[in-house]
């Protein structure tokens, strides 16, 4: 380990290690404006000067381009050094707008704060300044390209480091143009990304523009809840109002980055018809009053009907502080165990994946980048899991090997072997996988037999074969295999049969190998908190429907979205003596609910979840609550009249108004949550003494428990030939609950594409992007055709879009015979 | 479009190369021989062929000098900048041709001839200042040599190297 002298100071660091970061980690902060941690050096910007005294370098050198060796004295303080970068920051102020009074980055810029370190004052250049075009990028991104000072680190972040090809430099010399080739919609997902690491204010977020200087913002480390990654982000609020998301670093988690669905999402904290005044029966009420009566006619039907005619419906949206509440007062008042879970497949299939994790399998998404081939299984990384998809970009830069085997006509931006073939399929080839590799594990072991071929058992197809030894090979010369698996779309036994060739990779390969991606942002917490074998939403219908369940205390959770049987659902619902929801967001349950107990966002309380790896990630409110202030005031000068109330404050957490109706009265003071979470959760118990900036894993050490493979009876593939099956798929925008209340995400969503073959399309007569129905019992579904040859022949992906109505297609999983899809006649 | 035949051709050599994109300059050189000149349809067309998108199409051609965005005159007239023939007189050459043509560098005649633009070093800096007009090179320029160059191009005579 090179070891040198930075400004008097001595350090040690790694081989590798550029003078830059040395430097930085003795705590000096070497002006910089094309370096960037996951971008590594380009030597653009100049800015990063300093003089080499003594060493293999001598003089005046960039030091974002040499590594740290041994001997090497450095001073950043040097007058040349000093003065070249004074220079530096002059030359590239010359052609700057000055527009920093009207610039949202003024206050967190970079170039701000370089061209005060640089000693850069007095403008001396008289001339023109260079000016250009802005482009329109979308919905998400402003652009405002005179204040670009030419560090390529948008162009490197964009094309290299994820994967996306139309954005870049154009030009040369003193044009250089930093854009699209055509106005319009930048196509990567993670474009918002750009506000962030653009050194000065090019990139905008538009959905903040010109609401708040950073000082003026409350800001907090933050989490995403908009799929089960957790990634780590920076809150900010002012005006008792969300008004922006950035990306937190994490190294265990998200990197630096973040998806456009994270970044983008927060505005349904900020709704005007989000439910803000409890209400009974229909009129308004205090919070006390609504909780009071709810607890009332609750504990009348317990009472009249048995405790178990109240059920309780959670969601995995919820906090672990709510679950673990909703379990410690459903056993208390011996109410029904609130349901997460939509579906009994989902919360199956969760389960299983939770059970087969342990500490030595689990891989972090950090982790997964260094593996040097990735089998992922039933996933679809940019709709199903953003970030995953960056990671796996990672991966494959560094020359790993990517298979997906998935129905999907999956994209991704990386290169990978698509093995398309349909749900039923996926554990069968696992299954085989795990087979030969580990015959073929016995016959090195037993040295000196024939080597045995791996016999192809199942009924599998032949033309599977040869790509399946391509993988079992691929794994073999892997040093560091990784298995990926998704709970939506695959059959209830894959996520056992990937723990299965996880556990055997780690055999092999000594390194933890598995990465699981589940349904929502705390799936994981939900099922640790469940009772076992857990119960789906469907299930607790069905008990309304035989008039076992009266009433029904819905907690964050909306039934609409995801229950695949409208009418049944409005039936059911109907029957019930009491109807209670509680929630933040405006959703169909609390307009029909009998008694209504707002609550508040994770912004205005915090609260905990565990992402898929099993990482309780914890955070404090941003701020207070309340309704946000332009609302109050209508858009003018906040209110005169001075009080000690705050409007819209009285709402609390989820899990606080929880246990009030049941009949806590202390729970606004006394009770301790972390107390009940450990007790409802012995694993929850290290929350206590986690500081929230940590995050620590709940997962069981390895090799004490034998993997308990459920036999479950999948469904078998679909016999007939005249039939579709149905996968219904998550997508990157549209399908996930909280973002889908965005205005600005739904503005710059396109439309939902329903996919099928090539070879089931043209029977049909269906063509690309043709308007094509669906004829349901429950009505026709109307919507525009996608045909791929990219994709598994025999399935019809629909996403579960909110545009959509795909809950007409009754009960899932459903076939669809091929007489029931038809072109339709509109253009 | 370009004509079927164009198109099948160019898709032929970029199959044979060993990276498609390597073929991009050669690709936006053929679309600008067949239309004058790559217009946004025909970057559009050229990216296809090659599988680049436009915007990595459009990095090339706005970097590379000899690939022209807007259309120019049916003469390219580029004077030499760099260093010899600057200190060889490049500003009067490049006065003269102002003067004579009317137009400033970047321009185009109004006729339709002539086009004018700066161009890095054409390796003629023994006979400098030098310039290029379509493929031929000139040196050793005057007032009076250019006069004649412009003459013999404007009265129609067949210029040498002429696209
Ligand atoms: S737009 Fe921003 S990130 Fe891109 S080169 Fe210019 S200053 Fe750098
Ligand atoms: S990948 Fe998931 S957790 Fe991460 S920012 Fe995107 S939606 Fe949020
Ligand atoms: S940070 Fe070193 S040259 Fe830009
Ligand atoms: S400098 Fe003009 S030709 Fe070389």
């Amino acid at each position: 380990m090179p070891r040198l002298v930075i400004d008097d100071l001595q350090i040690e660091v790694p081989e590798g290690t550029k003078v830059i970061e040395a430097a930085e980690r003795l705590g000096i902060m070497i002006p910089r404006f094309c370096y960037h941690k996951a971008l590594g050096s380009a030597g653009a910007c100049r800015m990063c000067a300093v003089k080499f005294i003594h060493g293999p370098f001598k003089g005046l050198q960039m030091s974002c381009m040499i590594d740290a060796q041994d001997g090497m004295v450095v001073s950043t303080t040097d007058e040349e050094a000093v003065a070249f970068r004074r220079q530096v920051i002059e030359w590239l102020m010359m052609n700057h707008p000055h527009d920093c009074p009207v610039c949202d980055e003024g206050g967190q810029c970079l170039l701000q704060d370089e061209t005060v370190s640089g000693g850069h004052g007095l403008r001396r250049y008289p001339g023109r300044k260079r000016t250009y075009h802005d482009q329109y990028l979308g919905e998400f991104i402003a652009h405002e390209m005179n204040r670009c000072i030419h560090c390529y680190r948008c162009s490197r972040f964009y094309q290299d480091f994820a994967g996306y090809r139309d954005l870049g430099p154009m030009q040369i010399a003193n044009r250089v143009y930093f854009g699209r080739f055509r106005d319009g919609p930048l196509e990567s997902p993670f474009a918002g990304n750009l506000v962030d690491i653009c050194p000065t204010g090019v990139y905008t977020d538009r959905s903040s523009r010109y609401k708040a200087r950073r000082w003026d913002l409350q800001r907090v480390p933050f989490l995403c809840i908009h799929c089960s990654l957790g990634c780590s982000t920076v809150a900010s609020a002012r005006y008792r109002e969300v008004v922006r998301i950035e990306a937190r670093f994490n190294e265990s988690v998200n990197g630096h980055f973040i998806c456009d669905r994270g970044r983008f999402a927060y505005p349904y904290a900020n709704l005007a018809d989000r439910p803000r005044r409890a209400r009974v029966d229909g009129e308004d009420a205090s919070l006390a009053e609504a909780v009071r009566a709810a607890s009332g006619r609750l504990d009348q039907i317990s009472m009249n009907a048995g405790p178990d005619a109240v059920a309780l419906v959670a969601s995995d949206r919820c906090s672990l502080e709510t679950l673990a509440v909703l379990k410690r007062i459903s056993r208390e008042k011996g109410w029904r165990h609130p349901a997460v879970f939509p579906r009994p497949d989902l919360e199956h299939k969760t389960r299983r994946a939770v059970s087969r994790l342990d500490r030595r399998l689990a891989v972090s998404m950090r982790e997964l980048e260094s593996a040097d081939f990735i089998l992922a299984v039933g996933i679809d990384p940019v709709h199903e899991a953003p970030m995953l998809a960056l990671a796996l970009r990672q991966a494959f830069r560094e020359d790993a090997g990517i298979v997906v085997m998935d129905p999907r006509p999956v994209s991704a931006p990386f290169d990978f072997d698509h093995v398309a073939i349909a749900p039923a399929e996926i554990g069968g080839c696992l299954s085989r996988i795990t087979e030969a590799l580990s015959a073929l594990q016995a016959d090195s072991a037993a040295q000196g037999k024939e080597t045995r071929r791996p016999e192809a058992a199942g009924p599998l197809r032949a033309d599977l074969d040869s790509r399946i030894a391509g993988i079992v090979e691929r794994l073999r010369g892997s040093r560091n295999p990784v298995i990926v698996c998704g709970t939506d779309i695959v059959r209830d036994s894959t996520p056992d049969r990937a723990a299965d060739l996880a556990r055997l990779l780690l055999q092999l390969k000594a390194r933890p190998c598995l990465f699981f991606v589940l349904p929502g942002p705390n799936s994981f917490g939900a099922v640790l908190l469940a009772e076992s074998p857990g119960r789906s939403f469907s299930d607790v219908v069905q008990d309304i429907e035989q008039g076992k369940v009266k009433a029904l205390l819905v907690v964050e959770s909306d039934p609409f979205k995801n229950f695949p049987d409208r009418e049944r659902l409005e039936r059911a619902l109907d029957r019930l003596d009491l109807l209670a929801a509680m929630d933040y967001l405006p959703t169909s349950v609390v307009g029909r609910a009998h008694i209504v107990l707002p609550t508040c966002t994770v912004f205005e309380c915090g609260g905990s979840f565990i992402n898929q790896e099993g990482r309780v990630q914890r955070v404090e409110p941003v701020h207070e609550g309340g309704i946000p202030v332009h609302q109050v005031s209508g858009g003018g000068h906040p209110p005169r009249v001075f009080s000690h109330e705050v409007p819209g404050g009285e709402i609390e957490a989820a899990w606080r108004t929880a246990l009030e109706v049941a009949g806590y009265t202390n729970a606004r003071d006394n009770l301790s949550i972390l107390k009940i979470m450990a007790e409802e959760h012995p694993g929850f118990a290290r929350c206590r003494d986690i500081p929230t900036s940590r995050s620590f894993r709940v997962l069981p050490d390895a090799g004490d428990r034998p993997p308990v493979c459920e036999e479950t009876g999948d469904r078998a593939a679909p016999e007939a030939a005249d039939t579709l099956e149905v996968v219904l798929v998550d997508r990157f925008f549209g399908t996930e609950e909280l973002s889908g209340y965005s205005p600005v995400i739904q503005n710059a969503d396109s439309e939902p594409l329903v996919f099928l073959h090539v070879r089931d399309a043209e029977p049909l007569g269906i063509a690309h992007s043709d308007w094509i129905s669906i004829a349901l019992e429950g009505g026709g579904l109307e919507v525009r055709a996608g045909v791929s040859a990219q994709m598994a022949e025999g399935v019809l992906v629909i996403p579960r879009h909110r545009l959509l109505e795909w809950q007409k297609l009754g009960p899932v999983p459903a076939q669809i015979p091929f007489g029931r899809i038809s072109r339709a006649g509109k253009e | 479009m370009i004509p079927e035949a164009l198109k099948r051709e160019l898709l032929e050599r970029t199959a044979r190369a060993e990276h498609p994109r390597e073929m991009a300059v050669d690709v936006m050189y053929a679309l600008q021989g067949y239309y004058g000149y790559m217009s946004d349809e025909a970057m559009e067309e050229a990216a296809e062929i090659v599988g680049m998108t436009p915007l990595e199409l459009e990095e090339l051609a706005t970097f590379y000098d000899f690939i022209y965005r807007r259309p120019v005159g049916r003469y390219v007239i580029r004077v030499c900048d760099s260093a010899v023939c600057w200190m060889e007189g490049y500003q009067s050459v490049v006065d003269h041709l102002t003067s004579r043509l009317g137009i400033g560098l970047g321009d185009t005649t109004a006729d339709g001839l002539f086009s004018l633009i700066p161009v890095c070093c054409i390796g003629y800096c023994d006979r400098a200042p030098a310039m290029l007009i379509n493929r031929k090179v000139y040196g050793e320029l005057t007032p009076e040599k250019i006069d004649r160059i412009l003459q013999k191009l404007a009265t129609g005579k067949p210029a040498a190297g002429e696209e």
